[in-house]
């Protein structure tokens, strides 16, 4: 039965609420996203933020499982390839989701529900930007059932 | 008695009696016609038991992990594929090289004793001979032979190193392959399907699996202490039959092998449902291949794993490039 | 004796299903398993063995048992799993049928597995014996017989060329007889004699076998000794700890029981396990077995020594897929041999 409310929650399209989980870098989206707070830019509510201490901190489990749980985008934001707090950490990033992204493409995920985007401190108008257009091209795809966990029931 | 066995028999001896190795990871061969299997053997009298036949397909250098803990040098047959894995294994600083002596087997291929038995040639067989690319079935009623590679392994048909890149004795000449092999049909196929097929295709294979984990334990490389599946505590080790359970385990197990996977295919080979992983892996493979240059795994190990480095300059995919910042 | 023939196979798939969920082994990739039949579908009744043991049918390799989830601050519980609809297997080896009776004396015994119990009254087996039996099968040294179904069976079937032989054995069976008769024919003398001749046949190709009469007794009866035999350290060499014998093995029962969590509903559910995995029966300290050694030495005593003492059977059927699913060649025959003394 519960399984069944959450189809027709779904079925239903002027009622998609997208949930978009947003891996920011501690160093600079995250202080992008307070930059774009701060400076009153819109950003959708919808985007919910995870703190990490790198972009190469992500591992792909984190990914797959937010779209297990409800997440109908996942967005992982680094600083600029060569501005790394930590040197290096964000070119082990391209490398790995680059293939990643494509393996998800591959068994047939579509690219706009993972996204990379590098982003800084300074760039809150870019973080604003960035995650409208996620949520748009989100809402343009409409809800799908791919990756989710169908066990998984979404507090309403 | 096979040439290359007797050989090898000579090579084992040799080797143990001298000392030149502690203990010789090699097959012997059981009671029925395609039963060869790894051995780990010390004592000399038994190396007169070793064999080498088309159905020596057990890569013996994942042993290497737990053999040289306990032992101080080890003497190890290898064919092409498996050197690779050898070499790879090196590289992800599982092995020390330096103890180990390599006899290379030059491959022609391993019969798959699946295809023999829907062949129907299995009613009272008793051995197989091969010999390049003469095959001889022996049975209770008389000899037969056959010309061609109709009963090798899929993933022997698709060899790119039928011949060991690394050794220290050779033990017979080496295979030569002409036919010149495209290496990617089955993963520009795929890409080419729509989107939702693409999505239909691999849920389906997906959910035939059975959470046995024949694919990891027999693949070379997978050769973490604790894999993420078996470790409760990182929450991963559910076996829910759950589409998206299945979908997490194909799509992470690839992705652990990323960069280091040597396509030798046994992964597929011992899947007892049949789920096409190699497909998942030289997708991978053929991406770095065109991103970041041909990283023929294993054959240079000097060379960095091409996930375990970067260039600067590295493809970037996620760079709009109109928004600025350093590049 | 009643029997179908060929031609009419279709028709009789078709009513069966019509009154039952049916079962039959089905072609997909080259594999061919019990998979429930639809119109259209790739059926293979020729192939000796399908890749995995029907147990799956009886015993899925996950099933939930219990669904839960607060609704107003209340915990709500649910009770799920078994299986409500009759069903129907076509053409299960002698084997696999009788893997169901080894099956029952662990979940029907007391406290009895009521999910499993609904599974099992609900099914009828029909099983068909083996008219081509393979080098791999060893049926007859655990004393299973390939020509005459009978353990696990509701309905005994022979394939004679141009038809199939039909013979009800229990209860069950005498109604499905009921339901099909005007699908099933009667034989004639002709059948029986047909029938006696495949039989003999059966014999014949079994006693050519290589693994016919293994010696279990000398293992069964020395416990002891066998536990503490040197062998197993070499036996279990080469063993990668992989579960393809246990998960392929049509006896092989173990099952986790593991929770799925969410943050307001959860799920218990029960999968398989093998006792060839490091986090088999895992507790505070780990693994009581710690070694690979220990938990391939466990696998076999349970089959041949301790089962047998607790329940009066091997727990093994002799199918041989273990033989040939085993990545790196290691099977219960070979273990066996071993602690025979070859
Ligand atoms: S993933 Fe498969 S093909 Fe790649 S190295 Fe491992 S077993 Fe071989
Ligand atoms: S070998 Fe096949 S069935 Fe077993 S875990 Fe791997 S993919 Fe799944
Ligand atoms: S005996 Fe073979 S199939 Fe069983 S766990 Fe060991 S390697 Fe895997
Ligand atoms: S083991 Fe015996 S009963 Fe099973 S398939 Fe082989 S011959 Fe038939």
């Amino acid at each position: 039965m519960s399984l069944k409310l959450e189809e027709k929650a779904i079925s239903s399209k002027q009622q998609f609420e997208p949930l978009i989980v947003a891996f920011c870098c501690n160093w600079c989206s995250y202080a992008g996203a307070d930059l774009a707070g701060t400076s009153r830019l819109n950003y959708p509510a919808n985007i919910k933020i995870i703190k990490v201490p790198c972009s190469c901190r992500v591992s792909p489990n984190f990914v797959l499982r937010a779209f297990q749980r409800g997440a109908d985008g996942v967005i992982i934001a680094g600083c600029h390839p060569g501005d790394c707090h930590y040197s290096t950490g964000n070119y082990f990033t391209r490398r790995r989701f680059t293939l990643f992204a494509n393996l998800l493409e591959y068994v047939g995920i579509e690219r706009e529900k993972f996204k990379i985007e590098w982003i800084s401190a300074a760039e809150g108008n870019k973080f604003a930007t960035v995650m409208n257009e996620m949520l748009d091209s989100i809402n343009k795809l409409g809800p799908s059932r791919k990756l989710r966990d169908g066990r998984w029931i979404r507090q309403q | 008695m096979d040439k290359t066995t007797v050989r090898m028999q000579q090579i084992a001896l040799q080797t143990l009696a001298n000392g030149e190795v502690d203990v010789i990871l090699g097959w012997k061969k059981g009671d029925e016609w395609y039963d060869s299997y790894p051995v780990v053997i010390n004592d000399i009298n038994e190396t007169a038991e070793l064999i080498w036949d088309a159905f020596c397909v057990n890569n013996l250098s994942k042993y290497l992990i737990t053999e040289l803990k306990k032992n101080l040098r080890i003497g190890v047959f290898l064919k092409g594929c498996d050197s690779l894995a050898f070499n790879q294994l090196v590289i992800d600083n599982r092995i020390d090289s330096e103890r180990v002596v390599i006899f290379g087997l030059p491959c022609p291929g391993m019969i798959d004793p699946q295809k023999v038995k829907h062949a129907g040639l299995n009613k009272g067989l008793l051995k197989v001979e091969r010999t390049g690319d003469k095959i001889v079935f022996i049975t209770k009623e008389g000899v037969k032979e056959y010309i061609g590679r109709s009963f090798d392994y899929d993933k022997c048909l698709n060899c790119r190193c039928p011949n060991p890149v690394v050794s220290k004795y050779m033990l017979s000449d080496a295979v030569t392959r002409t036919d010149e092999e495209q290496y990617f049909p089955d993963v520009t196929e795929i890409e080419k399907m729509p989107l939702e097929a693409r999505y239909d295709y691999w849920t389906k294979q997906f959910s035939k699996c059975i959470k046995c984990y024949a694919c990891r334990n027999i693949c070379p490389l997978c050769s973490c202490e604790t894999c993420v599946f078996d470790n409760i505590a990182a929450g991963v080790s559910s076996k829910a039959d759950a589409d998206c359970e299945q979908q997490f385990f194909h799509i992470i197990r690839a992705y652990h092998v990323a960069g280091r996977c040597v396509d030798c295919g046994e992964c597929s080979r011992v899947c007892p449902v049949g789920i096409p992983l190699e497909k998942l892996n030289r997708k991978i493979i053929k991406d770095i291949n065109q991103l970041y240059g041909d990283y023929t795994a294993d054959t240079d190990i000097a060379k960095s794993p091409p996930l375990g480095t970067y260039k600067v300059d590295d493809f970037d995919p996620f760079d709009g490039s109109k928004q600025g910042g350093k590049k | 004796m009643k029997q179908v023939y060929k031609r009419d196979l279709e028709r009789l798939w078709q009513t069966i299903s019509e009154h039952f969920e049916l079962y039959l082994p089905l072609e997909q990739d080259g594999k061919v398993n019990f998979m429930p039949w639809k119109q259209g579908e790739n059926v293979n009744i020729d192939r000796l063995k399908t890749d995995l043991s029907p147990k799956n049918i009886i015993f899925p390799p996950t099933e939930t048992y219990l669904k839960f989830r607060t609704v107003n601050k209340r915990l709500c519980f649910e009770s799920v799993g078994g299986k409500n609809d009759k069903y129907v297997v076509f053409g299960m080896r002698p084997c696999d049928a009788a893997s169901y009776s080894i099956l029952d004396k662990v979940f029907l015994q007391e406290p009895i597995d009521r999910f499993y119990e609904e599974r099992r009254t609900n099914g009828i087996i029909i099983s068909l014996a083996c008219s081509e039996p393979e080098e791999t099968c060893f049926c007859s040294s655990f004393g299973i017989a390939a020509d005459n179904p009978v353990l696990g069976t509701d309905i005994a079937a022979w394939d004679i060329g141009e038809s199939i032989l039909w013979q009800p054995k229990s209860e069950k069976g005498k109604k499905l007889t009921g339901i099909l008769d005007n699908i099933l024919q009667d034989t004639s003398e002709h059948e029986i004699i047909a029938l006696e001749r495949l039989q003999q046949s059966i014999r014949e190709k079994l006693a050519q076998l290589p693994w016919v009469d293994l010696d279990l007794e000398i293992i069964s009866n020395n416990m002891k000794e066998m536990f503490e035999s040197k062998v197993w350290e070499e036996l279990s060499k080469s063993c990668l700890g992989c579960g393809v014998c246990t998960f392929v093995c049509p006896t092989c029962h173990c099952f986790d029981i593991q929770d799925f969590g969410a943050e307001r509903n959860g799920e218990r559910f029960r999968c398989w396990d093998s006792c060839m995995y490091s986090d088999f029966t895992r507790m505070a300290h780990g693994n009581p077995r710690k070694t690979q050694t220990e938990r391939f030495r466990q696998r076999f005593m349970h089959k041949l020594v301790y089962f047998l003492n607790n329940n009066g059977v091997y727990a093994c059927v002799g199918c041989g897929r273990c033989v040939e699913k085993c990545p790196v060649n290691m099977n219960i025959v070979k273990v066996i041999k071993k602690l025979g003394g070859d």
